[in-house]
């Protein structure tokens, strides 16, 4: 083939054309992306604090005083922890509850319910977290609506379940938040993928005498698993991510401790205490974190097609 | 020759008007001061007021006033000036103030400017030791807004339903309030549903580091070498605060809507709360019925009745400061405009009640006449400023732990105290 046609390929001249509307966002990535993680890296290396004027080199000692010192009684070690309880006991059950909400609903015959029950669900993932977070504050409080509903199906009079003020029901109360407030978003994203199985094959099921159960564990969720892969890592991330549930509940009076998530501790460090350079620290260690847990989701989920 | 010699000069001469319109065009040079500040609705007024009037009275400078709530304040401020777009204005309590001073952020006092001859012109304006905390070196790098300290607001209504005379039964010593609390709280079986008194919490520096001191413990040993001193003042201190909360008498909590803020309404929900004499201003603007009917009153921060020491809640001082990054002329015109506002102080007592410590002032009828003004001052008497230093806000921080440890984790007072010291003694090693 001559070597102009070659150079005028269709391919070429479609990947160029793709590189032409991909730039902008490249663009967009790596200034409010990539060169704020950069940015943070380098930061990370140094002893930078917000009033200081200068910063000098310290190498690794960041990385050092987070894994072996206290931090002002708020440890890197502590918010890994409160972080992981954090996200297995909120992202585990999120994904499997609005899958199995999914399904339920894609049951449903008529679409009108399908879709009444689409928005009541969806609708908390539309409020601002800082005011979900202050709405079930005030749920929470000794006298709120929690206390008085949790002594109501208790058969108890005057019970203070401590939703604020005991450690595993301080976190037990930040997960009900987020669950609230997210289980609608991944439930849409979950009856987008079950849309998307064509129908046939569960006609086809039907024939071959395939029961409910056995259709959808042998049909519908390996068909699923790219969305269940998307959904999982979604959820994880965000719950890596948390942030203003834990800090709203902290500023109101509860303890810091047992939810310290990551991410508060780098906002507390950084912006309160002006350590600048330990928080970088903090959160390259939080993107090393969710890096390999969304590289060991991608392995042990093992995406490969599924044919039909 | 001669020609040369005369074209030079004419040039010169030319150069003569246009040098003059540059000086003046220097003096009328444009200033902008970014003043940032804490919200207090009474306050407001006023400062728009000598805004306007500041500005009126020089053309050239523009003020822009930005308000935010306190604690989102001190956030605000270290984050402008991390990124080198600090307000030219501002001011924090001198425990969140302190590490612009020491970091050399503020500018020194521009005497001149502010209308003082020198250093020692200013300090003789104000009480003894007020401009302590912002005097390094000889220089002098912020003015008090305001100087505050907290004694016990008392609502008589509150202490009558439960059976209690006021005037009489006012808690003296921290046993008292305890057991006039215990009369006074009503409770739906755990969830209190009227407390007696509530503390400060999150202001540990200023409400409870006192408490500590009246046993014989300190925060920090006289050469600032070691930290939490006197471990049998600090577990009693703890051991109080754990029978205090939800896991002792169940007398208060953090968790519950704080103290000074239920304490306006008047709705019988919180008998007493530690807060400040602007706090009387709040009330006449927040419930006028309440202020007038004379149903409330203030009384001193108790004491242990085996304290070894009279020592009552901390003061702090609010200090206007000014950036060291801005120029010379808006320097100037910054300590001017703060000079200006400062110089209302009657007007500030009585619209706002808050005291700017200057001797002239607090020697006032108006400061004398104000309610309950000499339990403040005999209170200010007894106390002294509140901790400062470049990691202040991480020994708050410590401070809160320590005692949510022990009222809401079941951590023994022991266990609390042992871990408070190795944080400090971490802090303050790094200082």
């Amino acid at each position: 083939m001559p070597k102009q046609l070659k150079r005028f390929s269709i391919e070429k001249q479609q990947a160029r054309w793709g590189l032409v509307f991909t730039i902008p966002c490249l663009l967009f990535f790596a200034l409010f992306s990539f060169y704020p993680i950069i940015n943070a890296l380098m930061t990370s290396f140094t002893n930078r604090q917000a009033v200081a004027r200068t910063s000098k080199f310290i190498g690794f000692d960041n990385y050092v005083y987070l894994f072996t010192k206290d931090n002002g009684g708020f440890s890197m070690l502590n918010s890994m922890r409160a972080t992981l309880t954090f996200t297995i006991g909120t992202f585990i059950p999120m994904v499997i509850i609005s899958l199995i909400i999914a399904v339920l609903m894609m049951q449903l015959r008529h679409p009108s319910e399908r879709g009444f029950f689409q928005i009541a669900y969806y609708m908390p993932a539309v409020l601002s977290s800082v005011v979900a977070a202050s709405i079930w504050m005030i749920m929470f409080d000794p006298r709120g609506l929690v206390n008085q509903l949790s002594n109501k199906l208790m058969l108890t009079s005057g019970r203070d379940f401590r939703w604020l003020t005991n450690d595993s029901m301080l976190q037990f109360s930040t997960m009900i938040v987020y669950f609230w407030k997210y289980i609608g978003y991944f439930v849409i994203l979950f009856i987008t993928g079950l849309a998307s199985i064509p129908p046939m094959l569960y006609e086809a099921a039907t024939v071959d005498g395939s029961s409910k159960w056995h259709t959808f564990w042998r049909i519908t969720l390996p068909l699923l698993k790219p969305t269940v892969v998307l959904v999982s890592i979604m959820a994880m991330l965000q719950c890596l991510k948390t942030f203003s549930t834990q800090y709203m509940f902290t500023q109101n009076g509860a303890a810091r401790q047992p939810i310290d998530v990551i991410t508060m501790n780098i906002y507390f460090t950084g912006i309160r205490n002006g350590r600048l350079g330990r928080a970088s620290a903090m959160s390259i260690i939080l993107f090393f974190i969710m890096l390999i847990l969304t590289y060991a989701q991608f392995a042990v989920s093992k995406t490969d097609d599924v044919e039909y | 020759m001669m020609k040369k010699s005369l074209s030079i000069l004419f040039v010169l001469l030319m150069l003569v008007p246009f040098s003059l319109v540059a000086q003046g065009a220097k003096e009328d040079k444009p200033i902008t001061i970014e003043f940032w500040t804490h919200e207090d609705v009474n306050r407001q007024k006023l400062e728009d007021r000598y805004i306007q009037e500041f500005q009126a009275s020089h053309p050239n400078v523009t003020i822009n006033v930005t308000r935010q709530g306190s604690e989102k304040l001190i956030e605000l401020v270290q984050t402008s000036f991390a990124a080198g777009q600090g307000p030219t204005v501002f001011n924090l309590s001198i425990n969140d103030e302190y590490p612009f001073m020491a970091a050399g952020r503020v500018a020194p006092m521009n005497y001149k400017a502010a209308g003082y001859k020198d250093a020692k012109d200013v300090i003789g304006a104000y009480a003894p030791k007020m401009l302590d905390p912002v005097t390094k070196d000889g220089n002098v790098y912020g003015l008090p807004l305001e100087l505050t300290n907290w004694c016990i607001f008392i609502n008589k209504k509150v202490f009558k339903d439960a059976g209690l005379d006021a005037e009489k039964d006012y808690p003296k010593t921290w046993e008292d309030m305890v057991a006039v609390s215990k009369k006074i709280v009503k409770r739906d079986g755990d969830i209190i549903t009227r407390r007696g008194y509530d503390f400060r919490y999150k202001y540990y520096l200023e409400n409870c580091v006192p408490m500590v001191e009246q046993l014989g413990g300190k925060l920090i040993s006289d050469d600032g070498k070691e930290a939490i001193v006197g471990e049998t003042a600090w577990v009693k201190f703890l051991t109080y605060m754990q029978q205090w909360g939800p896991n002792g008498e169940n007398l208060g909590s953090p968790t519950y809507t704080a103290a000074r803020k239920e304490f306006n309404k008047d709705n019988g929900d919180i008998a007493m709360c530690s807060t400040g004499l602007y706090q009387e201003a709040r009330i006449n603007a927040d419930n006028p019925s309440f202020y007038n009917s004379k149903e409330w009153m203030v009384v001193p921060y108790p004491k242990f009745k085996d304290a070894v020491a009279d020592v009552s809640s901390c003061y702090y001082g609010h200090y206007y400061m000014v950036n060291a990054d801005a120029d010379p002329a808006t320097q100037a015109a910054a300590w001017e405009f703060i000079a200006y506002m400062l110089s209302h102080g009657e007007e500030y007592l009585k619209e706002v009640n808050i005291v700017q410590p200057t001797t002239a002032l607090l020697n006032s009828e108006t400061y004398k006449n104000m309610p309950y003004s000499s339990v403040f001052t005999n209170d200010l008497a007894r106390g002294h400023i509140v901790y400062y230093g470049a990691n202040s806000t991480s020994i708050q921080s410590a401070l809160g732990t320590a005692i949510q440890a022990v009222m809401l984790q079941d951590i023994a007072p022991v266990d609390a105290y042992k871990e408070l010291k190795k944080t400090v003694q971490e802090l303050i090693n790094e200082q």
